[in-house]
């Protein structure tokens, strides 16, 4: 099991130095000269080539790249000129932000989509299990920004229940106690996963209820409660760590989506502003960052997985 | 007193989409404290839904339409779900087919065990732990304390197999209903186990109900059997009397298809045509008559009551039979015997005058000389085959072991011979067989076919080889492409050989249909659309197709239901006869192997431990893995299975990553001496054409004329 | 199912033609009876009757509701639905209703074309990774792993700001280019699992070559999948297509997409214009939700078809 364990952190640092890499080049080849965006249009050439000499941009690529990995190794995201900071400050600004928001979302929807997928897989084709899936299945198909629309449309233009943008704090303390203003991107985030998470659900519910050692708990004679709890619930739920895991970049395009919809301060909101502003270097480390994200979180699944099923941790 | 278990008249309807499977019809049963009753039948005859009536724990959609199920003077279908709770378990135990999906995998054992005790007794949970670890001394676990952290993946088969008994019996339940126990399981694990409920049985004095198809296992199990077809009951007697002396054809029929280890193998299995009917829509009269021989309009219109023969002996049958099918059985041994039963055997000396005149094998595949001579004895040889799997671990995925799948195997084959290869799951006979047709290279040795070694010929040429050399597949659903139309399916080998036109392949395709007895609509139809048994008959038209020398048969009939069985077994002796095919049967089915084989190789975990001719084998045994073997293979003879005394061989399969020294079956074997674990025997000659590995014999070997041993083997004309 | 009747041994009436293995009755060919469960699901039914409204709306709509989607009216913006505009104008003063035929040719075209381009790219991949396996399969599976690791959207949106003046053809390579992981993913599996199955092996012991295998067995196989797969990628697509244009990354004017009408949803519904909100979101909630429906009852087909083996 270390092995694997060991196995698998090797494979996801080479994925990760496979994204940097790509990131970092994708970039180039899109912006080849960043003076120019710095500078501006009305900036000389000289000026621009100035600029590029000094911050190293006329240098071949990968010499700009193994500097850039090592500034990285050291925890320098690089600058951004357009807001005159570091990547890093801005990223410390803005991350908290995101985080809550998605943090509490994923629980939320964790702890909703579970239950719910396995009252559904018990109680399989009632109405209740059919309104509930064509709910899900509605607000699965429906574009994120679209969902928040509906949202806003309802409960906060027509009924007025909640602010209809979230909290404008920039200190994350007050952003967290925003419960009010902060109620729709949560909602919006939450009902996405669940519709996502609730449909796994079930069908892992219902995969767990055909299985022979189900019944052979209903013939010790368990209650039916204690069948659920005790033999269904693990079981079924194993699945659901590698999806979580998974399902990490959608949560980050989600985000970006949400934190747009209702102008909440986040990463997200800093990428699209940063992406208009052609500030690569922070471009660039919000991809990076999403990527690392990515890996990670596949990688924190595959531990829990490792540690929640006995068939994986002691083989 | 009164009997443990009394079910009368019940009936258990299944609900689908759009139509109901009336799975049990109208069945009364009773069982006696201290009884064992089998309940024996095909698959779907409703036999294991009958035990799920009892637990009511039948599957969505089922649901017991009328009759009571009385425990221990209380009906069970009039309980609420909360007082039917308080019975399973507690009252009624159950244990099911298979152990690795009814062990809740993420549970430990001893939780798993416990919580039925917490359940139904009203103890701590130490004093429920405690008894999960004595249930499980019980079932024969040694240091069961040490156990009960395992968790279900970490056991072996049959270690599982006694957990799920363990929980059974853990709250002394009155009756155990036991559903194919043990048909998951290997002939040795499968002797431990019923020899474990059987003494559970004497010791806890519970009634068990046993479920099964296999006849064998109920001969020397059960005291009474019932027999169930289509969903009723047809034939019910105490187990000697069912088997001397029954009255309904379906169970004469059934105990006539199985091939029996004692029987002359030349002669043609009993079989019963057809299969069993539909249950949404069961025939009005008697449900066995459009199979039955003996059936009148009769039969097909009124259906007959269950009436007695005798008290305890009752059938349902307008004309009933009077005891059993007569068959040839081979006298038991003599000296003459043995000297004798080694030559003379081909399959040309097979008839009864039933076998057809050989058909014209396909016209336009060639046809390939019949150059008699001494090719014919060494068709095909297999000379110390080793094929190995690597086992990787660590960070870098490095080769650490390897599994010791087949070890220096050496046999020959002659023409229109069968040579059979018997031996435990994971001995290593599959293995072998897709050596044999070149599936997977041997690590090292030679796979000669008339002269030329395959093992070292290029694709291209291998290509031609592999018209000779075909495969029978155990899985008649898997090995045929589900989007393929059984004329497609047919073509193929043609089409890969690139032989005959369009036309002449439709011939040809029409020709083997007819050869394996399906109707030329069947080309137009795709493998799900077909049974079991025709599936297996397509399988075996597939492989005739390019006209082989050499077909390995790898268990050929274990997927089929007994009845489709014996159809199966006869069509390939035929076509043996008409094409003279040589076979490589591969089975775990000793009796299966016996019926078919003129010589028989017995493989344990690689090693080729005995070979000889079927009566070598079955009455001469020499090793004493061969000797074990036959005894735990269940007969379908119930004096026969009650005077085995002890259990056939102890212990489980040792892992082949690491067998053990010397001797490999030496962790197993009763006689395992010290010198078993240093040196490994060689084959050694112990009768013409039988040879064995042992070093401390069941029988003295033949004097050795200096250069006897394990090469020999390979060019010994034995059987021939 | 059985679909075998009863039958008797030619031995005992050999009157009777019977053969000896029974008779076999199966009177409907394998797409029949693929489309048979494929019709029995009324979500399937429902799903390809929206889709097929959706096209024929789109593609044919603007034939028989006429509107000028050229030439912005601006003392014509945000008109409430009426008998001359159905569904409004919109903030130029098109006419709302035209204007989600225009935008829904778009959206359906890029979702056909980039899952076309998706599946075409993954298959091959997942194929060829599949089949050669060893040193090659490895790197392209591990591409695929750093690829799939990246924020999509954020990529997607990368390139886009780089090369505006996006048209239907180049968001479609974009978004093609970025989702045939999945399949390639799906294809490779599928592969794997089918080179180890007993019909392949009894291919292979009659002498069948690669390309045999590959032609009459892998590929119509694995075709089931890839077609599943295909119709949650026009699903996705259409989505993300609707992201990119809220985030003003869509098609540029005069084109537009379904998403790109949304953009300024937010200000449109403050303002109380709701006929241009909530139609076209509705539209895409529709399509989007019609191929899932179609897609989920296609992979229950082919599970089914598996199942029947």
């Amino acid at each position: 099991m270390t092995a694997y364990l060991i196995r698998r952190f090797v494979t996801s640092l080479i994925v990760i130095l496979g994204i940097a890499f790509i990131t970092f080049l994708a970039v180039h080849i899109i912006a080849p000269s960043p003076g120019r965006a710095v500078l501006g249009d009305r900036a000389s050439q000289a000026a621009v080539n100035a600029f590029n000499k000094q911050a190293g941009y006329d240098q071949p690529v990968w010499v700009q790249f193994l500097k850039y990995m090592w500034a990285l190794l050291h925890g320098n995201l690089g600058f951004s000129y357009k807001s005159n900071q570091t990547v890093d400050s801005l990223i410390i600004e803005n991350a908290p932000h995101s985080m809550w928001l998605s943090g509490i979302s994923l629980l939320l929807s964790i702890l909703i989509a579970i239950p719910l997928g396995i009252f559904q897989a018990v109680k399989r084709n009632s109405v209740a299990d059919q309104s509930i899936t064509a709910f899900a299945f509605t607000c699965y198909s429906m574009p994120q920004n679209f969902l928040g629309l509906l949202l806003i449309g309802f409960l906060a233009i027509s009924f007025h229940l909640f602010p209809s943008e979230a909290s404008q704090s920039e200190k994350i303390i007050p952003y967290i106690t925003a419960v009010r203003a902060n109620f729709l991107p949560i909602l919006t985030l939450t009902l996405t996963a669940v519709a996502a998470y609730s449909r796994y659900m079930r069908s892992s519910g219902l995969d767990a209820l055909a299985q022979d050692y189900i019944r052979l708990a209903r013939a010790k004679g368990l209650s039916e409660a204690r069948v659920l709890r005790r033999h269904l619930f693990r079981n079924a739920s194993l699945p659901m760590i590698t999806l979580i895991g998974l399902s990490i970049p959608a949560l980050l395009g989600g985000n970006l989506v949400v934190e747009n919809l209702f102008n909440s301060h986040g990463l997200g909101l800093l990428f699209i502003n940063e992406l208009g502003n052609e500030d690569f270097n922070t471009v660039i480390a919000l991809t990076l960052l999403g990527g690392v994200a990515t890996v990670v979180g596949n990688l924190i699944a595959d531990v829990a997985l490792t540690v929640a099923d006995p068939r994986i941790r002691i083989s | 007193m009164p009997p443990v278990l009394d079910i009368d008249h019940l009936s258990t309807h299944i609900q689908l989409r759009k139509s109901v499977v009336q799975a049990v019809g109208d069945i009364s049963l009773t069982i006696e404290p201290g009884e064992t009753l089998g309940l024996v039948g095909e698959s779907g005859c409703g036999k294991s839904m009958t035990g799920l009536s009892i637990m009511r724990l039948l599957p969505n959609g089922g649901h017991i339409v009328e009759g009571s199920i009385t425990v221990d003077g209380v009906d069970v279908v009039k309980l609420s779900e909360r007082e039917m709770r308080d019975v399973r378990g507690n009252d009624v135990a159950m244990i099911f087919q298979d152990s690795l999906t009814s062990l809740n995998p993420t549970m430990t054992i001893g939780k798993q065990i416990a919580e039925q005790v917490r359940r139904h007794r009203s103890v701590t949970r130490k004093v429920a732990t405690e008894r999960a670890a004595e249930v499980l001394g019980i079932v024969g676990f040694p240091r069961p304390r040490e156990r009960l952290a395992n968790y279900p993946h970490q056991l072996s088969g049959g270690q599982r197999q006694r957990v799920m008994i363990a929980i059974a019996l853990s709250c002394d339940p009155k009756l155990l209903i036991a559903d194919e126990p043990t048909t998951a399981l290997d002939v040795t694990i499968q002797a431990q186990i019923l020899g474990l409920l059987d003494d559970l049985k004497e010791r806890l004095g519970m009634a068990v109900l046993l479920v099964t198809h296999d006849m064998g296992v109920v001969a020397g199990r059960a005291d009474r059997v019932n027999v169930m077809y289509a969903g009723r009951m047809v034939e019910t007697a105490p187990t000697k009397e069912l088997f001397a002396r029954m009255h309904h054809p379906y169970t004469q029929a059934l105990l006539g298809s199985i091939p029996l280890l004692t029987q002359e193998r030349h002669e043609r299995l009993f079989s019963i045509p057809g299969i069993p009917p539909d249950l949404t829509e069961p025939p009005k009269g008697c449900r066995f008559a459009p199979r039955c021989t003996r059936a009148t309009d009769q039969c097909r219109e009124v259906e007959p009551a269950l009436e007695p023969a005798s008290t305890d002996h009752w059938f349902s049958c307008w004309h009933p039979v009077d005891g059993p099918i007569a068959r040839v059985v081979v006298a038991s041994p003599t000296a003459a015997d043995a000297n004798g039963s080694g030559t003379g055997v081909t399959a040309t000396s097979v008839g009864g005058g039933a076998a057809p005149a050989p058909l014209a094998p396909a016209a336009i595949v060639p046809e390939r000389q019949w150059e008699a001579g001494a090719d014919d004895a060494n068709l095909l040889m297999i000379d110390q085959v080793v094929r190995e799997y690597p086992v990787t671990a660590g960070i870098l995925q490095r080769r650490v072991a390897s599994v010791k799948a087949v070890s220096d195997v050496s046999f020959t084959v002659g023409r229109a011979e069968t040579f059979g290869l018997v031996g435990e799951s994971g001995c290593g006979k599959t293995t072998l067989g897709k050596v044999i047709v070149g599936l997977e290279k041997a690590d090292s040795g030679n796979v000669t076919l008339r002269g030329t070694d395959i093992t070292k010929l290029g694709e291209r040429e291998l290509r031609r080889f592999r018209r000779d050399l075909q495969m029978m597949f155990q899985d008649p659903i898997a090995s045929l492409d589900p989007r393929m139309r059984v004329g497609a399916v047919l073509r193929e080998p043609m089409q890969v050989q690139g032989i005959g036109t369009h036309k002449q392949q439709e011939e040809v395709i029409a020709e083997l249909l007819s050869e394996v007895g399906l109707p030329m609509n069947a080309v137009e139809r795709f493998p799900h659309e077909f049974s079991g048994g025709q599936r297996q008959r397509i399988g075996l038209a597939r492989a005739l197709t390019l006209n082989p020398q050499v077909i390995v048969a790898d268990e050929p009939v274990s997927a089929l239901d007994v009845s489709i069985r014996s159809q199966v077994l006869n069509l390939m002796k035929r076509l043996q006869q008409t094409h003279g095919l040589t076979y490589v049967v591969i089975s775990h089915d000793l009796a299966v192997v016996k019926y078919l084989s003129d010589r028989i190789g017995v493989m344990y975990l690689g090693k080729l431990v005995e070979m000889g001719s079927g009566d070598d084998i079955y009455h001469h045994a020499v090793h004493h893995y061969t000797a074990g073997l036959i005894a735990t293979v269940p007969e379908p003879d119930p004096s026969r299975e009650r005077a085995k005394s002890e259990i056939g061989i102890r212990g489980e399969l040792p892992s082949p990553v690491d067998p053990p020294s010397g001797c490999r079956f030496r962790t197993r074997c009763p006689a395992a001496q010290d010198v078993c674990a240093e040196v490994e025997p060689p084959l050694r000659l112990f009768h013409p054409g039988h040879y064995a590995a042992c070093h401390v014999p069941l029988q003295e070997p033949m004097p050795e004329d200096g250069n006897e041993p394990a090469v020999s083997a390979v060019s010994a004309p034995s059987g021939l | 199912m059985s679909i075998v009747i009863g039958e008797v041994a030619e031995e005992l009436r050999p009157a009777e033609p019977i053969p000896e293995g029974g008779h076999v009755q199966g009177p409907r060919a394998g797409w029949r009876l693929a489309l048979s469960s494929f019709v029995e699901n009324k979500l399937a039914v429902v799903g390809s009757g929206i889709v097929i409204f959706f096209v024929l709306f789109c593609f044919v709509g603007p034939f028989i509701y006429r509107t000028n989607q050229v030439d912005t009216n601006l003392l014509n913006s945000f008109q409430a639905p009426s008998s001359q505009h159905w569904l409004g104008t919109d903030s130029y003063g098109f006419d709302e209703l035209g204007r989600i035929m225009k935008g829904g040719q778009a959206a359906l075209e890029i979702g056909f074309l980039s899952s076309a381009i998706a599946t075409v790219l993954g298959t091959l991949v997942g194929a060829v990774a599949g089949l050669v396996g060893g040193v090659i399969d490895g790197i392209l599976m591990r591409f695929v792993d750093i690829l799939l690791s990246l924020p999509l959207l954020f990529v997607i949106l990368i390139i886009s700001n780089r090369y505006n003046g996006a048209t239907v053809l180049s968001l479609s390579i974009i978004i093609g280019a970025f989702s045939w992981l999945v399949s390639a993913r799906l294809v490779r599996g599928e592969v794997l699992s089918l080179r180890v199955r007993d019909f392949v092996l009894a291919s292979r012991t009659m002498g069948a070559n690669k390309r045999h295998l590959i032609y009459k067995h892998l590929i119509p196989n694995a075709l089931g999948v890839v077609i599943v797969n295909i119709t949650f990628q026009v699903a996705d697509a259409i989505n993300l297509l609707a992201l990119l244009g809220f985030l003003g990354y869509g098609l540029n004017y005069p084109n537009v997409s379904w998403g790109d009408m949304l953009s300024n949803a937010l200000n449109y519904l403050s303002d109380g214009y709701w006929w241009v909100v909530y139609p076209v979101g509705i539209c895409l909630v529709l399509v989007v939700m019609a191929f899932n429906f179609i897609g989920d009852a296609l992979r229950d087909t082919v599970d089914v078809r598996l199942r029947r083996r």
